[in-house]
């Protein structure tokens, strides 16, 4: 029975390739997934390991680890003192204070060096002798206001030695440096990983992160020490006392993250591609099946039992499974080396990769051979109940009654409906997220298990189009000859355009409901925001504000002060808002107070939006106690009530407290304009106001919705490889049909070119067939992702994703894919149908 | 060769055709320097024993095979050499087929499939003709059905109204009854003398049954690749005489040839 399978599949190597590249890609994702990330954590934690080179002892300050770095308003420090005690201590050769945290340093180009990856900011340690740092020209900063900095630092900024940087950060006002020496890191490297450096004097260091506290954000100490004499010696529990290795290993973690997330992808990838495979390997084996019934039907007529069939089946699926899962691990590991290459290179400046597949790669296997094997079930069941007498009849396969499957289909399709509608009306008890996201998943099962009836009208309907031509007409009607079968090969388009689909259409309602916020009420023409980037949070200087405001064709501007750095009211974390004249903001927001007034605020006073005063339970003329970023607190009355919207929510401060925050600059301002005024060439004056102002620029509206939603463009991107992927998986699927489908139609392919067919007439028959089975599952597809959408949209609505958007473009996109892949799937089943000899064809069975 | 029936024009014609299938050890010859004619408006049968090479003279006298050598004629073309496409457009215009085995379209209607192949050729069917063809096959009250709502009779007579839709100048005919019962066949073979008789139409039919040759105007037997014996004006017990002597015949032949 063994021989006569592998026999068997021998004899069939072009369908085994393509079920098994299915298989393969799966697989290679997987692995290639685990791979990278493996990889990654393992080149990251070996650079990590060579900044910790020959570092002892690692002490911080433990009462918040997350706050040990300066230039937080908390930054958590060890003190000057803590520094001698632990370089007094027996066994320890060497005490070092280091001050890091993050600064902003302006480019030659005005702007910030390394807006996606903040320039670190150091210190110089001249007795590091570990070789670590690597000097290219000069040397470190010998006197305050002297520099050195990283190689990639002087990629980015366009600076060089003998220049001079300015830097400054939260706390510490813009300050220039001489730039005296460029360094590169062990290894010949630019930079840790992508990011730039700057090394400054302790002192200096001290003055830009510290606010010129004598104190360090780490104390490294060499030598043979031990931890527990070091903490003795210091004599405190407050701080955090570490071996190099431990410390090491602890950043390395926190590095990791870039490439978990890049795991994470292309497991995702990986999975929906296993998915979407199933059904090619349900559909390849069924095809299998059908074409060697009279085989099957002659393997028991000589009297093979049920299970030895069940077998012979299974044992076809059990080594393609093997074959292309090995295959697929290959090319993954291979892939994962590649894509860790990659991601090193661009996001990670050039990481020297450390190639590391862990033993979980081996699931990557067993996945694709489960998938394969426990796929080729049903068919291989199917095949057991061939009867011998088919073995002597003609081989005909009848349609299977669709009724079975529709009725379960739609039980399932209603169970997932009513879970989505229970969960839309708050009743499943606070678990409504939950609730709607597993009605949604079954909902997509129970839709999957409807495609074969709705291929009937969903058939004949796109095929009315193509019925242009005769050959057109004969291959609608061959699509919708197997409902069973053209179903299956559409669902796994069916699933790849969905989740994009429902992907595109969150993001399209995400920008139509920010761009109507915006458009419906806000009366500002031009806005002065940054992108989050570099070390803080992009801000401007009043200075600049104030110019703003002076020019002439400027009606009002609205502006923007916040801070939520430890801020509070009544003891719970609350972010603070201000801005100097909230009449006037108000205005240009097109927000409304419900009680009291905004004009002429006193300097105790606060102002909050309904909802929140609502869930605090205040109201009008309340004192609420705050505290400030810098640790003061004010007893401050309620003078108004905000009508609820998205842009003035929050708890609004006078202006006279701004002086509390922990950056008292303004972060935005919306400018509206006198009637009449060119907005283009006020953009154009501001722009200029805007030139020493690094951290932001100016936009219109419409603009300023774009720069808030770039970052769902790039995910939404991202998606649509998926969709690629899942297309070439949906290619393999549809060649498959119609393999068979040519292979079934041999006989009637003969008669048609008997009576006077045309080898051209043919070829048009196949792809309009296929062309129609890939319409029909993005149609499907497209449906069903529409609906996806439109449950999130509604299960957010009241996160505030009030609009409702379809991406027409897209939509229009993914239909002309699914033509270009029903035309590029039908290339060989047509050629292979248009050569069939015309008297093979007849004599055929 | 003896032709009975008064010849008017010739329909088809084959001139010193050779066929073989295979090479070397395992070659072989399907037809032997065969020459024939058939005249238009005549209902001739081709007989003779499996393998004796009568499926292969259909076949490459309708343009479904080609000869090793030797030409064949359908009216006025010369159809050897003819291209694909050539070919394809002749069978389209110029030629009916009736196989055993039916070969309607499962997804077309009896109608449609009557005029599937004037359907291909985007050509106009003549609505007076089709009637009449429906109409004198019974298939009137059939004519929405699916092939596989139809008995195998209806089926074969709806391969004859599809043959006989584009007035062919000639029909081929491939064991019409061999898959039906006798009445069925009787149905067929009574039609096929009918669109002789009445519509002047040319019937070639390859068939191993006596009494369905006995409808034709003339049976040309064949054996070993040639053909041994043209009989005009055949009845079933004339038939099943000489086949018979098939023997004698095929040695006679052979004799010849020698």
């Amino acid at each position: 029975m063994l021989r006569a399978t592998l026999k068997g599949m021998a004899s069939r190597k072009a369908r085994l390739v393509l079920t098994s590249l299915a298989v393969v890609l799966g697989t290679m994702f997987v692995a290639a997934a685990m791979v990278l990330t493996s990889t990654m954590e393992k080149s990251v934690s070996g650079v990590i390991a060579d900044a910790y080179q020959g570092v002892d002892t690692v002490i911080t300050n433990g009462t918040d680890p997350a706050a040990a770095q300066g230039n937080t308003p908390s930054a958590a420090t060890v003190p000057a003192d803590v520094l001698d005690r632990v370089a007094g201590v027996d066994g320890v050769d060497r005490a070092v204070g280091e001050v890091s945290g993050q600064v902003n340093a302006i480019g030659s180009n005005g702007k910030l060096v390394g807006t996606f990856a903040p320039t670190i900011a150091l210190t110089w340690d001249s007795g590091d002798d570990s070789g670590y740092i690597e000097f290219h020209e000069g040397d470190g900063p010998a006197a305050d206001g002297e520099v050195a900095v990283s190689a990639k630092f002087v990629a980015d900024s366009g600076l060089d030695i003998g220049d001079t940087v300015t830097a400054y950060s939260y706390t510490a006002d813009r300050t220039d440096f001489e730039i005296v020496g460029v360094y590169g890191l062990s290894g010949d490297r630019d930079s840790l990983a992508g990011e730039t450096q700057i090394m400054f004097t302790t002192a200096d260091a001290q003055r830009m992160l510290l606010e010129g506290e004598d104190a360090f954000t780490t104390v490294y100490a060499y030598g043979d020490a031990s931890t527990d004499d070091i903490a003795a010696a210091i004599g405190s529990d407050e701080y955090r006392v570490q071996t190099g290795e431990e410390a090491s290993a602890e950043a390395a973690e926190g590095f990791a993250v870039v490439a978990d997330f890049m795991g994470y992808i292309f497991l995702g990838f990986g999975l929906v591609a296993v998915f979407v495979s199933v059904f090619l390997i349900i559909n390849t084996f069924t095809i299998i099946v059908a074409q060697r019934q009279r085989e099957l039907a002659l393997l028991r007529a000589i009297g093979a039992g049920r299970g030895q069939v069940v077998r012979s089946v299974l044992t076809e699926a059990t080594v393609i499974g093997v074959l292309a899962s090995v295959v697929g691990l290959g090319l993954g590991l291979l892939l994962g080396w590649g894509l860790s290459q990659v991601v090193s290179a661009t996001m990670m400046g050039g990481l020297p990769v450390q190639l590391l597949i862990p033993a979980t790669t081996m699931w990557a296997l067993v996945v694709g051979i489960g998938v394969t094997v426990l796929s080729a079930l049903i068919p291989a069941v199917k095949a057991s109940s061939v009867p011998p007498v088919a073995a002597m009849r003609e081989a005909v396969n009848p349609p299977k009654p669709l009724r079975g499957i529709t009725i379960a289909g739609a039980i399932v399709f209603a169970a997932g409906t009513v879970l989505i509608a229970l969960g839309m009306t708050d009743n499943l008890g606070g678990e409504e997220l939950t609730g709607i996201l597993s009605g949604v998943g079954i909902a997509f099962v129970g839709v999957t298990m409807l495609t074969p009836i709705l291929s009937r009208p969903l058939v004949a309907l796109l095929g009315a189009v193509m019925s242009w031509s005769f050959s057109g007409r004969l291959g609608k009607l061959n699509a919708g000859r197997n409902p069973r079968r053209t179903a299956i090969t559409a669902s796994a388009l069916m699933i790849a355009v969905a989740l994009i689909t429902g992907i595109a259409t969150l993001v399209s309602s995400i920008k139509s409901t920010t761009a109507e916020v915006l458009d419906l009420n806000l009366n500002s023409d031009l806005i002065v925001s940054g992108a989050q980037g570099g070390a803080n949070i992009p801000s401007f200087s009043r200075e600049t504000l104030a110019e703003i405001r002076e020019l002439p064709e400027v009606a009002a501007v609205g502006d923007v002060y916040m801070d939520f750095f430890g801020t509070q009211i009544d003891g719970e974390d609350a972010p603070l808002a201000s801005s100097e004249d909230l009449n006037a903001a108000l205005g240009v927001f097109g927000g409304t107070v419900a009680e009291g007034s905004v004009t002429d605020l006193a300097p105790n006073s606060v102002v909050v939006d309904e909802g929140t005063a609502e869930d605090r339970n205040v109201a009008l003329g309340d004192t609420v106690e705050v505290t400030y970023a810098d640790g003061e607190t004010a007893q401050l009355e309620i003078a108004a009530i905000l009508d609820g919207y998205d842009l003035t929510n929050g708890w609004w401060v006078s202006p006279e407290q701004i002086e509390h925050f922990t950056l008292p600059k303004p972060m935005q301002a919306y400018i509206q304009l006198e009637d009449g005024a060119d907005a283009a060439v006020v953009q154009n004056e501001v722009d200029e106001i805007l030139a020493d102002e690094p951290e932001v620029g100016v936009t219109n509206n419409a603009e300023f919705v774009d720069q808030q939603t770039s970052g769902l463009d790039t995910i939404l991107a991202a998606v649509q490889i998926l969709l690629a992927l899942a297309m070439i998986i949906a290619v393999i699927g549809v060649v498959n049909t119609l393999v068979l489908s040519v292979l079934e139609r041999t006989k009637e392919l003969g008669l048609l070119r008997a009576v006077g067919m045309t080898r051209g007439q043919v070829r048009r028959m196949i792809i309009v067939e296929s062309v129609i089975i890939c319409l029909f599952g993005a149609v499907l597809g497209i449906a069903v992702g529409i609906g996806l959408g439109w449950t999130v949209q509604r299960a957010l609505e009241d996160e505030g994703l009030t609009n409702f958007a379809l991406p027409w473009g897209l939509i229009v996109m993914y239909l002309a894919a699914a033509v270009a892949v029903g035309l590029l799937a039908a290339i060989a089943p047509a050629a292979r149908a248009a050569k069939l000899n015309v008297l093979n064809a007849i004599a055929y069975e | 060769m003896s032709t009975a029936s008064p010849v008017k024009t010739t329909a088809v014609a084959a001139q010193g055709v050779w066929k073989a299938y295979g090479q070397g050890e395992a070659q072989v010859v399907a037809l032997r320097d065969v020459s024939v004619e058939f005249a238009s408006g005549a209902f001739t049968a081709i007989m003779g024993p499996s393998g004796s090479g009568k499926s292969t003279l259909m076949h490459c006298l309708a343009g479904l095979d080609t000869t090793d050598r030797g030409t064949v004629g359908i009216g006025d073309t010369t159809i050897t050499g003819l291209g694909d496409k050539a070919l394809t457009k002749l069978r389209r215009d110029k030629i009916g087929f009736i196989f055993q085995q039916f070969n309607l379209l499962p997804t077309l209607t009896a109608e449609e499939n009557i005029t599937l192949p004037l359907a291909i050729a985007g050509a106009k069917a003549d609505p007076d003709w089709i009637k009449r063809i429906i109409h004198t096959l019974d298939l009137t009250d059939r004519l929405s059905h699916k092939p596989t709502e139809l008995s195998g009779g209806q089926q074969q007579r709806v391969a004859c109204a599809r043959a006989l839709a584009s007035r062919p100048e000639v029909v081929f005919a491939d064991e019409p009854t061999g898959n039906l019962d006798t009445r069925s066949g009787a149905e067929v073979l009574n039609f096929l003398r009918t669109s002789v008789d009445d519509f002047g139409q040319t019937i070639v039919m390859v068939t191993h049954d006596p009494n369905a040759a006995a409808y034709a105007d003339r049976v040309v037997f064949l054996a070993d690749g040639q053909i041994v014996e043209d009989m005009a004006d055949p009845t079933a017990d004339k038939v099943i005489d000489k086949m018979k002597h098939f023997e004698e015949l095929v040695a006679a032949a052979q004799g010849e040839n020698a």
